[in-house]
């Protein structure tokens, strides 16, 4: 009895002990309670703080960079370099973390994460317990561009590492040999220009369809390039009444999909839909045997490097115009956020290293982003027909103060998941064209009557 | 005063009933069994109670939670795409029976004497060692127009422009996926039964040449009914697996194209569209049809195998016997 007594009381300090070596190693500039008053727009980099001393941990999903064989611009070593000439003692240690979305919720729940991290899904509610204010959105969108991905009560808590603009991977070569010189600026158009590409190309557009993502995609076209307004997606949406309906003028979310439709039914898309193959894809489009894919900015390099092909490859605008003019949403990536529960000059420190890479890193530039400072006009390569065609770059608005959750609502009861992952149901369109059992007007319908289900279940105002 | 010393004397304090051999018999029975009931109880029945009380909310997986009664499962009912991807099992349990007749077949050649029959074993088994997800990916690869597949077909003479699209075809695809999941599962049967079947006595075997029995006679009088046990077991594994096929159409299809299984849809509709109470209601649902069915084939083989249960005496054997003993008796 007493051996035993002696063993439990063992096992019991053994796991005191390590739980208390766990707390202590994270929590090294942590002294509780003190936050920085410095905000985001108060700080001059290069002048300010280049004194200052602290020790920062960052979280990062982007392991590939901490590779020294990273093929991209440059490497985070190479960014942590540049950043210590300008502030020689605010050492910055990353961390990189591979399955980011989930592990980073559990890292923040347990509180021991370090300095900055890429904001994961949160409710917005809760940010300003785990995170650190960059102060009002009116000071911060003097100085960047998209500040609002994690707006609450006018604070700012994230501020994106990169944003991308949306458009149409195409291939250039095959473009030009079929005759087309414009790009097409309306969905006749696109649909004229992928007859032309028929029988010059195993597929004019290639669905992706198997991938299933690859068919979500299509939703983040439905917003801003749909309609040139950034309140739509979060504000207008949800009190749309049939907001899938034809307006009759060639745009908004009905002639999007039914750019889709239309293809897929007239024979412009790949022979079997059933097994396309998204790796296998990037490289078909590299050498020609594909037309276009509908694919954000971000696919672009991928599909550059895909084959040996690359100077091939285009990027151009949406084929929608509103108004005369064509838009691109600009989506923000991941988010620096700052621990509210760190020192207050590790978060000074935070802050002035997260200053540093917004508007003086180049890391948006160098990884195919849209510039995010205000004033910075520095488009990479990637956006030249859209700066040639005067595209404008709008980001979606949050939503309006008591209706932040709205839209996820309508979404799940809907089961239509707008630019939340709704992959199945663009699936269906793909299927119904090709099967020809379903008219495109008869799912727009459907989708409708879904959506002001929802509405009506969920008690929202329909305007 | 004896009744009252008795009375004392079975008045034990508990800490010496507790040194008292009984009560160390007790300590360690109750010790031994409360572990794993506790786990099963935390990791098993408390969540399945938690599941089934889901069924009756309209929640999300965080949130408020809305109780709405039986509304979740009347929704389960009005949902053509619930009720239609129910029908989908068909298929599958179609597929289960052919599984179970191919490999009941190999497994009776294999163990009779047969050239290099541990190869043949070996490559028939194979299939079930890859991982499922890597299985969805070859046959993607396989059924894709113009390759593996279609160029098999080309080599015994099929026109391409003949061949079906395989996942395409909503006529034909599901057949598609039930065949990749036979040829997974096939192999693992096949050796369940090479299992079973070595265990029947060898001397039957010759027993049974000398009486001029051909191989099909032993097979159906002396393979079969020994080992019927497992045959049923395996036949009513493999028709409540078919209800809940979700590998072979989550990773070939993504459940698309009409090929979303009952698990499929479930799985979209809990994590996609975060409705976990019509999932909750589902669950509980497909556990209820699997109860039913695995009663139903019980009473089944229960009927089918009524004959078999006399070990290898035949009836009329016993018949006779029996008539024997009774006319020595009335003598």
């Amino acid at each position: 009895m007493k051996w035993q007594q002696v063993m439990a009381a063992a096992v019991a300090a053994t796991m005191t002990l390590s739980l208390a070596a766990c707390g202590g190693s994270g929590k090294s500039g942590s002294s509780g309670g003190d936050v920085t008053d410095v905000k985001y727009a108060d700080i001059k980099l290069g002048e300010d703080y280049t004194d200052l001393k602290a020790d920062l941990k960052m979280m990062t999903n982007r392991t590939d960079m901490l590779d020294e064989g990273y093929t991209g611009e440059k490497t985070w070593a190479q960014y942590l370099e540049e950043f210590n000439k300008e502030y020689p003692d605010i050492k910055v240690e990353i961390e990189g973390i591979t399955d980011y979305s989930e592990d980073s919720l559990l890292r923040l729940q347990g509180g021991d994460w370090g300095d900055i991290m890429m904001i994961p899904e949160v409710d917005k509610s809760d940010l300003s317990t785990y995170f650190l204010s960059y102060g009002d959105v009116d000071s911060v969108s003097e100085q960047v561009k998209y500040p609002n991905r994690w707006l609450y009560d006018g604070e700012v808590y994230g501020l994106p590492i990169t944003a991308v603009g949306r458009g149409i991977v195409y291939n250039k070569r095959v473009f030009s040999e079929a005759g087309i010189t414009a790009a097409p600026k309306t969905p006749e158009e696109f649909i004229e220009a992928l007859k032309k590409l028929k029988g010059k190309t195993q597929a004019p557009l290639y669905t992706n369809y198997a991938a299933g993502w690859t068919m979500g995609a299509w939703d983040d076209y439905t917003a801003v390039a749909a309609t040139g307004d950034g309140t739509f997606r979060n504000q207008k949406l949800v009190h749309a009444k049939d907001p899938f309906s034809d307006p009759g003028d060639g745009t908004g979310a009905y002639n999007v999909y039914k750019i889709l439709y239309d293809a897929v039914e007239q024979g412009l898309t790949e022979d079997d839909f059933s097994t396309t193959d998204w790796e296998g894809s990037k490289n078909m489009l590299n050498s020609g045997q594909i037309g276009c894919m509908v694919l954000g900015s971000w696919a672009y390099p991928q599909v550059k490097s895909a084959g040996d092909k690359g100077e091939d490859i285009g990027y151009m605008p949406f084929p929608m115009t509103i108004g005369g003019k064509q838009y691109s949403p600009a989506d923000e990536d991941y988010c620096f956020g700052i621990n509210v529960s760190s020192s207050a000059d590790n978060q000074t420190a935070a802050l002035v290293f997260v200053k540093w890479m917004t508007e003086k890193s180049g890391y948006s530039y160098n990884e195919g982003g849209l510039p995010l400072a205000v004033g910075d006009e520095n488009y990479p390569e990637v956006y030249d027909e859209f700066l040639a065609n005067n595209v404008e770059f709008v980001s979606n608005e949050p939503a309006l103060e008591g209706e932040e959750d709205t839209l996820n609502e309508l979404n799940a009861d809907s089961e239509l998941m707008v630019a939340a992952n709704g992959n199945d149901k663009i699936q269906e369109i793909v299927e119904h064209a090709s099967n020809k059992d379903k008219s495109f007007d008869d799912i727009m319908k459907e989708w409708n009557q879904k959506w002001s289900d929802a509405q009506e279940m969920d008690g929202v105002e329909v305007k | 005063m004896g009744v009252n010393t008795a009375v004392q004397t079975n008045k034990k304090t508990f800490g010496q009933w507790l040194r008292s051999r009984k009560g160390q018999q007790t300590v360690i029975i109750v010790a031994f069994i409360i572990i794993p009931l506790l786990l099963l109880f935390t990791f098993t029945y408390l969540p399945f109670a938690e599941m089934v009380k889901f069924g009756f909310y309209k929640m999300k997986y965080v949130g408020a939670r809305k109780f709405v009664g039986l509304d979740n499962y009347r929704a389960l009912f009005a949902r053509k795409d619930i009720v239609s991807s129910l029908k989908l099992c068909l298929y599958y349990m179609a597929g289960a029976l052919i599984q179970i007749a191919m490999a009941l077949y190999l497994a009776t050649i294999l163990s009779m004497k047969v050239k290099a029959s541990g190869l043949f074993k070996g490559l028939i088994f194979f299939p079930y060692l890859i991982n499922g997800i890597a299985i969805g990916f070859i046959f993607k690869f396989f059924y894709t127009r113009g390759f593996v597949f279609d160029t098999v077909l080309q080599w015994c003479g099929f026109q391409l422009n003949n061949l079906p699209y395989w996942l395409k075809d909503q006529s034909i695809n599901n057949w598609s996926l039930v065949g990749s999941s036979v040829w997974r599962y096939c192999g693992q049967q096949m050796v369940l039964f090479i299992g079973a079947i070595m265990s029947v006595d060898d001397t039957l075997y010759e027993a049974a040449d000398l009486d001029g029995a051909n191989k099909f006679q032993q097979f159906r009088y002396i393979i079969l009914p020994s080992i019927k046990t497992i045959v049923t077991l395996n036949i009513i594994l493999s028709i409540t697996g078919s209800l809940s096929a979700f590998e072979a159409p989550f990773v070939i299809t993504d459940g698309a194209n009409g090929t979303g299984t009952f698990f499929v849809v479930m799985n979209t509709i809990a994590h996609t569209n975060q409705k976990v109470g019509l999932a909750s209601a589902m669950a509980v649902f497909l556990l209820c049809i699997i109860f039913i069915c695995t009663i139903l084939q019980k009473l089944f083989f229960k009927f089918a195998f009524r004959n078999m249960n006399a070990d290898d005496e035949s009836r009329s054997a016993k018949k006779k016997r029996m008539k024997a003993a009774a006319a020595k008796g009335g003598r």
